[in-house]
């Protein structure tokens, strides 16, 4: 689409359209308690002119003549106010039903949510900051029905993996769009741990500081995000930032909070057995060293027993090593708030900074946020409004994962009963490190690093510095017809070192890399609204506009290898050095449009269309299928307007909606449709090298994936309010999926981009809220949200039917695996069964080992339930709530139980050590452990099944009659814990929630972080 | 006023929406700045020999930890070095075959195919592209029997993405009439100096693939011996490894992996890579070079740290069992490899000039196509010892010591079978791919099994590798090859089936 098009269109819209006589209306809304009530939303019926009123329940909006105002709070009963002759308006609004919530919706148009089609949920920020968590999505863990958040074992500031109804995808992302202020941001994971280790770089979402956050919009289905096109499958995040509001002065709020974090240690292993093999204790240094790892020596007796480094000691339980290695993680958060404005302008700044020292021990985050936010009008018709966030955010050795090399989870928690994980500090001065400077082994192999060599001597340091924002403005050419342009960004420069240290026992003379890497954002929007109410009967909303997305990602890295200089950890002190320089740049136009008819003010109609021209599709001769359409359509009835309910339901709805839409993906990477060749720049002995690039088979044929969603549902309030009830229904397809299927290697690439996969998800979300019990004093609220998802991998064959799984990861045990399989549910987790007989007992040979038998899928390792349940109790001024969050169903591999198995410190290998087990010795018992741990995936599968308490917050605030006589405005007080206990788990001795990364490959797990307890004290103060 | 401007609205909508110019310059973005779409196959030539010499992954595996260790070059302690032990690990079993194909078979096909098409290159290039393409696969097939080769690295030039897997007997049949039509190929033009091998010296590529020629016709001997002779006999007459032949890769300090010795990578202790302090040289190689006053005793070994004496780790040993073992019981007890032949900047030999003789020696005491077994048997001791001169100048043997070992260790024709064997074990030193084939093949040396605790042999040296059990789940035609190979569900009881021309 040309740009001057769209300029064009732009400009003849604004252009002298005449003026319709405006008013301006200001009041003050208080409830029926007599408090005033801050951030009640205020709307000009049937426009998108709105406002907020501010900390003293005052508002000033500017209408058309004859404009009727919309006044709405969550948990009051709507009032509609004909404006008329008034310019002073007061309100009481009446605790109670509240059946006209205007929520926010696709491109950030608010809508009264009556009149929607679809499910939208609308989450409270409450809690969020009170409990914070340090990746704010991971607050919506439990609270919307159908919203499955896995954080992962990745330390602080790691990245989560947010799934609406299910996975879309089998290779493309199956994440949410985020949109802040109506501006997409980029989600990217900036690095990942996989089967050979590695550590997790967190993601984009996690740089938003929760107490910017007014309110989350989750548009879940493909109707509610149809106008976001090919970004639109797996459901949309809509935050909307805090913003100023008119007021008297400076409004200052400043909140300071101190969270602490404890091991929560779920490991229980075996404390009955020592170091060593074949049931001896070791007699040597040498041995010892050789045995560093393994449990399979003699009972516990007290003995003098050599160790590793050559010292004899008890050989005895030498207690909790977790407790010693790991440390209280202590974060310190610090937020200043400044608002401010008058009926023309107003603004909101703030300033937050979070210190974070992990458990891990000398692993730690820090992060600025600066907010800010403005809302000026200009003349009559204009409208602006800047949102700038910059971020800066350090982190310091985010901690490796899975594989051993540089990771201390891995020997932290798991050495042998006898081993005192303190006596592998070596130096004092330098931990981790023998008197010359190199790493202190505890065992022969190489590649199980020292946990203090790892955690004091690598780095893995970065930084990024974001600028988020828009700058926006509206202009009313009429009373029904306004012009929006829009230009959103999202930058940010990454900055990442990571060494390898001179004197690494894998890697003597250490190596090290620099990066940078910039990734970019540039959205650029225009938008027509027209709204009117054309009779009390009908009413009319249309939107047409167009949208330029462009993207560029651009990453320089240096690495080098050997130190020249030992210790000198700089990149110009290595002998090998090499430059990688990587590019990507795509874009996407789009055009689209929406209609909605209003009949009766109960019966809605509505539908989009949205068409996306893609330059990744597009080949460099310009040809290719590069675009593809995308509509919705839907209806909503209101049956409680239309018809006579029985007396207890105040308000009923029923909808139901179809739309099409699609997932990232393909979209989003460029040069994937030609085989190229890189060349390698350094050569070899001055011939160039040239080599195939593509690790997939290049297809010129991809098209993007297509989703077709059918959602029914309704709503429905009883009891003036006390309870309701929020129901859907959802029938998804995917077609055309975009697999990297992995193909055989011996093709000469591991995998290829093809569009032969088709999926279905199909599931109910309910969500129910009451309120047992209200009085002037007390209240209890309790909510209960459930979601189960059946989603089911239809076709995964091509038209020669020759490709029926698509291998998504595998462990680095090599005997598991996750796969997509045709006619399973997504991400199985798949490996090896005992070999059995007839009568299902396992078979062992004549050794007396175990065998591997059928290769079997043991179930997703996606968990298809989620269930939370939410309560609070309100006193006075005291409020105490609770959040249980539960997710069942799915199962998960762990390899730590597997390493467990073959090191001898799973409690279940005690068995036999004494009488050995069939034809094997006693001494010899861990070879048939080993068996098991090695090559047996079945006795390692469980069900990542489990019940967290999740969140408790007792808060409260200063009562008026205190703050009166106080210098202040506010005093809030809360304590506040998250993931305070597992009350219900399957998995032996790991927390089911550690998966190591967030790709679509869910249900590996191995020597993650450990999980924690926070809890965190809280004080805000406004003045 | 107001229907003006609906009317203006709905017009420049319907503008917008019929607009055809919505993906201009998008070809032009999709264009990657940072690759080429073709490529000078001297570039890729250089590259895919390169990568047949491999990176530290494979090497350390399938050659050192696997190959070198059965084959009692090498012994280790440590609990990962299992080879000598014979138990099974899968990922490092199946470690040529996981990387070759992607690393150098998918460039091969493709540069032949760029070849063949006669759009760049000359047919010299082609011929060498074939012999080279022989190289990579023989490894292959050796290894791991029946392996995918006609539809190999054809992902993206026929679109085949499970190739099936072809007999070895297949393949070999191919592989020899490959060389013969490759050498015969050979002109004008040429690699030049992209050849890391011979710098395009045609003449030297001509004998280099006869020699290959004659390895693998060879090869055939106990399992078609009537067409290992023809081919044999074909090879000799063509012409094989004249001094000064050896086929090697010049490797260098860096800058990236790509660069640097694979084995290097593993065992140089100068360069920080992984620094392996584990593996010692045999005791079985030491003594058999002790016994026979072999000069390439100082070559390949370095004395021990605790003694200063050149003494072999036995196979078999771990780091309780060494407490017993009577030449001691400390890992400093015993010789490491020389550093000077196992540094990132060594060359990695393919084929050897004492190769070539000592197959000759053997064809001459088979009566197939040479004479004057004597004569090979010394030209190929004489030049085993001459191959490490190319690793460092101070290892070079004097041609006195070389004539007082072949006057203490005469060629005997009532023992020539066990003795070229011997030699041609003693000659592949650090191309362990090629030891490991030539002692199923022959049987020599005499290799004394250990019967560790766990093994999966039955006591008994691993007769091939093992493919990985993953390539069944992406590539089902595998289990073809399985069947016919006789190769069950266990995959750990590979290990003791041989491959086609081993049975």
């Amino acid at each position: 689409m040309s740009k001057k098009l769209l300029t064009t269109l732009c400009f003849l819209a604004m252009l002298a359209f005449p003026l319709v006589a405006q008013q301006t209306v200001s009041g003050t809304i208080t409830g029926d308690d007599g408090e005033t009530l801050i951030g009640v939303n205020i709307l000009e019926k049937g426009t998108s002119n709105g406002v907020l009123s501010d900390l003293d329940g005052n508002y000033s909006i500017k209408v058309a003549d004859g404009a009727t105002l919309v006044f709405s709070y969550t948990g009051f009963e709507t009032q509609e106010v004909e404006v008329g002759n008034q310019t002073a308006i007061d309100i009481t609004l009446s605790a109670g039903v509240n059946l006209d919530e205007v929520v926010v919706t696709a491109l950030g148009i608010k809508k009264e949510k009556k009149a929607l089609t679809y499910s939208v949920s609308e989450v409270s920020p409450d809690g969020f900051a009170e409990a914070r968590e340090t990746n704010v999505v991971n607050s919506l863990a439990g609270k919307v029905a159908g919203v499955n958040v896995a954080s992962t074992a990745t330390g602080a500031g790691g990245s989560s993996r947010v799934l609406i109804r299910g996975n879309n995808s089998l290779s493309g992302s199956n994440q949410p769009l985020y949109v802040i202020d109506g501006v997409p941001i980029d989600n990217t994971n900036l690095g990942s741990a996989g089967m050979w280790g590695g550590a997790d770089g967190g993601d984009g979402i996690s740089s938003i500081n929760p107490e910017d956050i007014e309110s989350i919009s989750v548009l879940k289905g493909a109707s509610a995000a149809a106008l976001y096109g090919y970004r639109s499958a797996n459901g949309v995040i809509l935050i909307t930032t805090k913003s100023g509001a008119a007021r008297k002065g400076i409004g200052v709020e400043f909140n300071t909070q101190v969270r602490t974090e404890t091991l929560n240690n779920t490991y229980d292993f075996q404390r009955e057995y020592g170091h060593g093999r074949d049931g001896l204790k070791p007699s040597t240094e040498a041995e010892a060293l050789a045995n560093g790892l393994y449990a399979w020596g003699a009972p516990l007796d007290g003995s003098s027993v050599i160790q590793f480094d050559g010292v004899s000691r008890p050989y005895s339980d030498a207690g909790d090593n977790a407790s010693r290695f790991y440390r209280t993680g202590l974060s310190y958060i610090n937020t200043l708030t400044l608002s401010g404005g008058n009926d023309r302008a107003n603004f909101r700044f703030s300033a937050s900074n979070l210190d974070n020292e992990d458990i891990m021990p000398n692993s730690g985050l820090t992060r600025r946020n600066f907010t800010l936010n403005t809302n000026a009008k200009l003349g009559e018709r204009f409208t602006t409004s800047i949102m700038a966030m910059y971020v800066n955010e350090k982190a310091h050795n985010r901690p490796r994962l899975s594989d051993s090399p540089g990771n201390a989870n891995y020997t932290a928690l798991s050495l042998p009963a006898s081993i005192n994980v303190e006596d592998l500090k070596g130096d004092a001065d330098k931990l981790g490190a023998n008197a010359d400077g190199t790493e202190f082994q505890f065992n022969d192999n190489v590649f199980v690093t020292n946990p203090y060599w790892a955690a004091y001597q690598f780095e893995n340091d970065s930084r990024k510095d974001r600028l988020m924002g828009k700058a926006q403005i509206q202009y009313d050419i009429t009373e029904d017809l306004f012009a929006r342009g829009r230009i959103g960004l999202d930058r940010f420069t990454y900055r990442a070192r990571n060494l390898t240290p001179f004197g690494t026992a894998y890697s003597p003379n250490g190596q090290i890399s620099e990066t940078t890497r910039e990734v970019q954002e540039l959205n650029t929007e225009i938008l027509l609204g027209y709204n009117k109410d054309i009779s009390d009967n009908l009413s009319l909303t249309i939107m047409a506009g167009g949208n330029q997305q462009r993207n560029f990602d651009e990453t320089l890295g240096g690495s080098g290898s050997n130190f020249n200089v030992p210790f000198l950890h700089s990149i110009n002190n290595t002998a090998n050095r090499s430059v990688t320089f990587g590019f990507g740049e795509y874009q996407v136009n789009s055009l689209y449009g929406s209609a909605e008819v209003g009949l009766m003010r109960a019966i809605y109609l509505s539908g989009t269309y949205r068409n996306d021209w893609f330059s990744t599709l597009t080949a460099p001769d310009g040809s290719g299928e590069n675009n593809q359409g995308y509509y919705s359509a839907g209806v909503g009835v209101v049956l409680s307007d239309l018809m006579a309910l029985p007396r207890a339901i105040d308000f009923a709805k029923i909808r139901a909606s179809y739309a099409t839409g699609s997932g990232p993906g393909v979209a989003a990477q460029p040069y994937q449709l030609a085989l190229t060749y890189g060349i390698f720049g350094q050569g070899h002995l001055g011939n160039p090298l040239g080599y195939i690039t593509n690790g997939s088979i290049p297809n010129a044929a991809l098209v993007p994936l297509v989703t077709k969603e059918m959602e029914i549902g309704f709503d429905l309030r009883m009891f003036t309010g006390r309870l309701t009830a929020d129901f859907t229904y959802y029938d998804r397809a995917t077609e055309d999926d975009i697999i990297s299927a992995a193909v055989s290697a011996t093709s000469g690439f591991t995998s290829k981009i093809v569009n032969i996969g088709s999926m279905s998800n199909k599931g109910v979300e309910l969500l129910l809220t009451g309120t047992p019990v209200k009085n002037e004093n007390f209240s209890w609220d309790i909510n209960f949200n459930f979601a189960h998802n059946e989603n089911l991998v239809e076709r995964l064959l091509t038209p020669e039917g020759d490709e029926e799984t698509l291998r998504a990861d595998e462990s680095r045990t090599r005997n598991a695996y996750i796969e997509h399989v045709e006619g399973l549910p997504y991400s199985q987790v798949a490996g090896f069964a005992y070999q059995r007989d007839e009568a299902g007992n396992i078979v062992v040979n004549a050794d007396g080992l175990p065998q591997q038998g059928e290769f079997t899928y043991f179930g997703t390792g996606v968990a298809p339930t989620t269930m939370g349940i939410g309560s609070a109790f309100n006193y006075k001024n005291f409020s105490l709530s609770f959040l249980i969050d539960m997710r069942m169903g799915g199962k998960i591999y762990s390899a730590t139980n597997a390493f467990a198995y073959t090191r001898g410190l799973h409690k279940n290998t005690l068995e036999g050590r004494e009488t050995g087990i069939g034809p094997i010795e006693a001494a010899n018992v861990e070879d048939y452990y080993g068996r098991i741990g090695g090559s047996i995936t079945e006795q390692f599968i469980y069900d990542s099944d489990f019940a967290k308490l999740r969140q408790v917050v007792l808060s409260y605030n200063l009562p008026r009659s205190v703050i009166q006589k106080l210098p202040v405005s506010g005093v809030s007080l809360s304590v506040a814990a998250r993931n305070l206990a597992i009350l219900w788990k399957k998995a032996e001795n790991i927390d089911p929630e550690s998966t190591y990364n967030v790709s679509n490959a869910q249900g590996l797990e191995m020597f993650g972080v450990p999980s924690t307890r926070t809890v965190q004290f809280n004080l805000g103060v406004k003045f | 006023m107001k229907l003006r401007f609906k009317n203006i609205l709905l017009l420049a909508v319907a503008l917008l929406m019929t607009t055809t110019a919505c993906d201009e310059g998008f070809g032009e973005l999709n264009t990657n700045p940072n690759a080429a779409n073709e490529i000078n196959p001297k570039f890729q030539f250089t590259f895919i020999q390169l990568r047949t010499s491999g990176e530290r992954y494979e090497n350390w595996r399938a050659s050192l930890i696997y190959s070198s260790m059965m084959m009692q070059h090498m012994a280790a302690l440590c609990s990962y070095w299992t080879g000598d032990k014979y138990t099974y690990n899968a990922g490092y079993a199946s470690s040529l075959f996981d990387r070759q194909y992607e690393q150098a078979v998918r460039d091969m096909q493709d540069l032949i195919v760029t070849l063949e098409s006669g759009e760049a290159g000359d047919q010299t290039m082609l011929g060498m592209a074939r012999i080279w393409r022989v190289v990579i696969f023989h490894r292959l097939t050796d290894l791991y029997g029946d392996v995918p080769y006609f539809e190999a690295g054809k992902g993206f030039l026929e679109g085949v993405d499970r190739p099936t897997f072809d007999a070895q007997e297949a393949i070999y049949m191919d592989m020899l009439n490959e060389l013969e039509q490759a050498v015969a190929q050979l002109g004008e033009g040429g690699f030049e100096e992209a050849d890391l091998i011979y710098g395009g010296n045609v003449d030297q590529w001509r004998r280099f693939g006869n020699s290959m020629m004659l390895r693998l016709g060879m090869r055939l001997s106990e399992v078609n011996a009537s067409e290992a002779q023809k081919w044999v006999e074909k090879a000799i007459q063509g012409g094989t490894l004249q001094p000064g032949d050896d086929a090697f890769i010049e490797h260098t300090n860096g800058p990236e992996g790509i660069n640097m010795n694979g084995i290097g990578e593993v065992l140089d202790l100068a360069n920080g890579s992984a620094g392996e302090n584990c593996p010692r040289i045999s005791e079985t190689f030491i003594n058999w070079m002790k016994d026979h006053n072999d000069p390439r005793l100082t070559v390949i070994a370095s004395p021990a740290v605790n003694t200063g004496e050149f003494t072999g780790l036995p196979n078999g040993l771990d780091n309780t069992t060494i407490l017993d073992n009577p030449t001691g019981t400390d890992i400093e007890d015993f010789s490491r490899v020389n550093q000077a032949i196992v540094r990132v900047s060594s060359p990695m030999m393919f084929m050897t000039v004492a190769e070539a003789e000592l197959l000759q020696a053997e064809a001459a005491v088979r009566g197939w196509g040479a004479s004057d077994a004597a004569g090979h048997y010394a030209n190929g001791v004489r030049a085993a010892m001459k191959r490490w001169e190319v690793y460092d100048a101070s290892l070079a043997i004097s041609d006195a010591d070389i004539d007082a070992y072949l006057a203490a260790n005469p060629f005997d024709s009532g023992d020539a079978m066990r003795q070229i064997g011997e030699q041609y074990w003693a000659a592949t030193f650090l191309n362990e791919y090629e030891t490991f084939a030539n002692w199923r093949r022959t049987g020599y040396p005499e290799l004394t099994p250990v019967n560790y605790p766990g093994n999966v042999t039955g006591g008994t040296i691993p007769v091939r590798l093992v493919l990985p059990q993953g390539e069944l789940s992406v590539n089902p035609n595998m289990q073809a090859a399985l069947n016919n190979q006789s190769l069950g569900t266990d995959f750990a009881t590979h290990m003791t089936i041989p491959v086609w021309w081993d049975r």
